[in-house]
């Protein structure tokens, strides 16, 4: 049987704007602007389109929040009746740790998850149902600030190592010029 | 009238994209007008043969007082610094917003600045500054200050392995590849949305051109690498301002060259042009080198006629015209991604091929096919022309020869798509100017998108006449480049069929991009 998975490599906090572009995530304010923002994620899998929302838009470690997931047909437009199971993973390469969150049953064609998060990080919500086949869709869920830190840091650190290591290089071709040039000065006047 | 919106409407490309802020597409009168001069332009290139090779010229320098602060402003260091400074801070600001501030990209100064102002900008910078963005460029600006250890004077040299570029890198096939694979993390990654993102590539961008002045000698990554310094100098090619001796005969004694080998304190030329010699802009970053260097001072700012470098003298080659061929598609692309039908189709074709997620594979299959088609059709076409004529010259020739005329389209194009982003989307960037991390702010509300909808920085008609100006003086220059190229071919060959082959391919293609901009677009912010 054919397994259908989706999956967001690019854990950037990719972002769009006001109308949604496919897989892409979005922010957005609800009717009552109060509230904080909301983050949206529409794309489709399959037999599906289906729609994710995140509230609050960026949560914090041990705040709560909670996961909408709404899926329908492409070819009717009819929501999905059964149940979604809702895990969470480590975005890291190294772990596979995963977390069951819950499994939900439809409300109002939504299913709708609640989730606190005690620590920093990059983490994968994945959702799971079974139609005529498995379906499985991962989405990128950051808790926390995103570490800056990083790149910026590896980026310098590659251009001081670039230039230390072309500094050298280039010191030792222009000490092997002269050695060669005195040495040729050398033979040239030796009698 | 020929109605070919009518014509070109297939199901489902003219929605009005419920829930989404448009911008409005080019009225039927404009486009009217549009049609009737490309006619008649077609038929006034077709009919007539090209005048006599002259451009005419002026050194600003011959201003009255301006002229005086120009010539101090372009002889001297400090001023091309001072401007060089204040790119490279704004530069670290992008960077720092993109890193650390917020990921609302209408929010946040990484993303605004750099792909609705800067990105927009930049195209419609080329018409009137020519190549001046490359001189204070922060990408190669920052790289050469960590290179050689200065902030201006000539550099020693110890952090530089000094090597000759490879003579298989010596072509803008680097930059080529360059500009799809932007164009691709733009559109299809959605680069333009994401400040981290934006950040992330500004970091990648002066690692490689880092890299590429610690190996090679002088500019490579600006002259070989540079999808944007590229994209730059074709465009310059058209523009009424450039860097040029001021007297050539001046030039033509010179036995010293300082504005190629550079002196004790000023850099050689990056891109290895003879200023005084050069007749073409396409490699020039109007950096100041060979003003700053010249004993003569003999180098400075120049007027000349719209247009004229490509249509007397830019040099055809066969790697430069698959940049262009590349350039002029992935921007009729750029103004496809943004019909409200784009992602339909998009979503189809993921149907069909069980693509997910992101549905960057359809978006690259696309991709793909914008960038092949118009590509094999100017292919085919130089194929059959060479056929019919019975040319000697070898194809490759041939193919480099005719792709100088699509320049000012994909120019023209490039400028009119830019417009409607730089008029309707910038506004607001004063509120993004003072808090640039956008610290506790809110995505845009609807009301505010309304209000951005509803007032852009200049009237919608002047907007479509800008446009329409616009199209219709890329294709007249375009039939003038033709026209000029074509009488350059060896006598015997039929002139009026190249002419006529061209021009009908010119015409083809114009006729898509006034499609495009008829067409309501999605509102990236």
């Amino acid at each position: 049987m054919k397994l259908l998975t989706l999956v967001f490599f690019c854990l950037l906090p990719v972002s769009s704007m006001a109308h949604h572009v496919l897989g892409r995530p979005s922010y957005s304010l609800g009717e009552d602007s109060n509230t904080p923002p909301s983050m949206q994620v529409e794309t489709q899998i399959g037999e599906y389109y289906v729609t994710y929302m995140a509230f609050p838009a960026f949560p914090k470690p041990n705040e709560p929040g909670r996961l909408n997931l709404y899926a329908k047909r492409i070819d009717n437009g009819k929501s999905f009746p059964g149940q979604v199971t809702f895990k969470v993973l480590d975005d890291n390469w190294f772990s596979s740790k995963e977390e069951l969150l819950g499994t939900q049953a439809p409300d109002d064609s939504v299913f709708r998850q609640g989730f606190v998060f005690s620590k920093e990080g990059d983490y994968i919500i994945r959702a799971e149902f079974q139609d005529k086949e498995p379906y499985i869709i991962d989405f990128p869920l950051r808790i926390g600030e995103p570490s800056a830190i990083g790149p910026l840091g590896l980026t310098v650190g590659l251009i001081v190592v670039i230039l230390i290591s072309v500094n050298l290089t280039q010191r030792r071709r222009m000490q092997r010029l002269q050695a060669g040039r005195h040495h040729a000065e050398n033979q040239h006047n030796s009698p | 009238m020929i109605d070919f919106s009518a014509l070109l409407n297939w199901d489902g490309l003219r929605l009005t994209g419920e829930g989404m802020m448009m911008h409005p597409g080019l009225p039927d009168g404009w486009v009217n007008l549009i049609v009737l001069s490309v006619v008649l332009l077609s038929l006034y290139g077709i009919l007539t043969t090209a005048g006599p090779q002259t451009e005419r010229r002026y050194s600003l320098r011959g201003l009255p007082v301006s002229g005086k602060l120009l010539h101090r402003m372009v002889t001297r260091p400090w001023v091309l610094l001072a401007f060089r400074s204040l790119f490279v801070s704004i530069f670290l600001l992008v960077i720092i917003s993109g890193l650390f501030g917020t990921p609302i990209p209408e929010r946040n100064l990484a993303t605004t600045l750099t792909w609705t102002i800067w990105w927009t900008g930049l195209i419609i910078a080329v018409f009137f500054f020519g190549s001046a963005w490359c001189a204070v460029c922060p990408w190669d600006v920052s790289a050469t200050w960590l290179v050689r250890l200065r902030l201006w004077q000539r550099g020693n040299n110890t952090n530089s392995l000094q090597l000759k570029v490879p003579k298989q890198l010596r072509n803008i096939w680097p930059a080529t590849l360059m500009f799809v694979v932007l164009t691709w993390l733009e559109l299809g990654y959605g680069m333009t949305t994401s400040p981290y993102a934006t950040a992330l590539l500004c970091l990648v961008i002066v690692v490689l051109a880092l890299v590429s002045q610690v190996l090679y000698e002088r500019k490579a990554f600006c002259r070989y690498f540079c999808s944007v310094g590229r994209t730059i100098g074709f465009y310059a090619g058209l523009s009424p301002v450039a860097i040029r001796p001021v007297d050539e005969n001046i030039c033509l004694q010179c036995k010293t060259l300082e504005c190629y080998h550079g002196n004790q304190t000023i850099e050689p030329c990056p891109t290895s042009l003879v200023i005084g010699r050069s007749k073409q802009n396409t490699f020039c970053t109007s950096c100041g080198a060979c003003s700053q260097s010249c004993p003569y001072q003999n180098v400075n700012w120049g007027l000349r006629n719209i247009g004229s470098e490509a249509i007397h003298f830019i040099r055809p080659h066969w790697d430069e015209a698959w940049f262009v061929l590349v350039l002029l598609s992935l921007t009729a692309f750029h103004g496809l991604t943004m019909l409200p039908g784009w992602e339909q189709w998009v979503s189809r074709l993921a149907q069909a091929i069980g693509d997910s997620g992101q549905l960057l594979w359809s978006f690259s299959i696309g991709m793909i096919l914008a960038m092949l088609i118009p590509m094999m059709i100017y292919a085919v076409v130089i194929l059959l022309l060479k056929v019919a004529i019975k040319s000697e010259q070898e194809y490759k020739r041939l193919f480099a020869l005719l792709a100088l005329p699509l320049i000012p389209l994909a120019f023209a194009y490039h400028l009119a798509h830019n417009l409607n982003h730089l008029f309707r989307e910038s506004i607001g960037i004063s509120a993004v100017i003072m808090n640039p991390l956008g610290r506790d702010t809110l995505p845009l509300s609807g009301h505010e998108l309304h209000m951005r909808h509803m007032s852009p920085l200049v009237p919608d008609a002047w907007t479509f006449a800008m446009q329409a100006g616009l199209i219709v003086l890329g294709f007249q220059l375009a039939v003038r480049i033709l026209q000029n190229r074509a009488a350059g071919l060896p006598a015997g060959y039929d002139q009026i069929m190249v002419k006529g082959v061209m021009t009908l391919l010119l015409v083809s293609l114009t006729l898509l991009n006034v499609w495009l901009l008829m067409q309501p677009m999605v509102m990236r912010m």
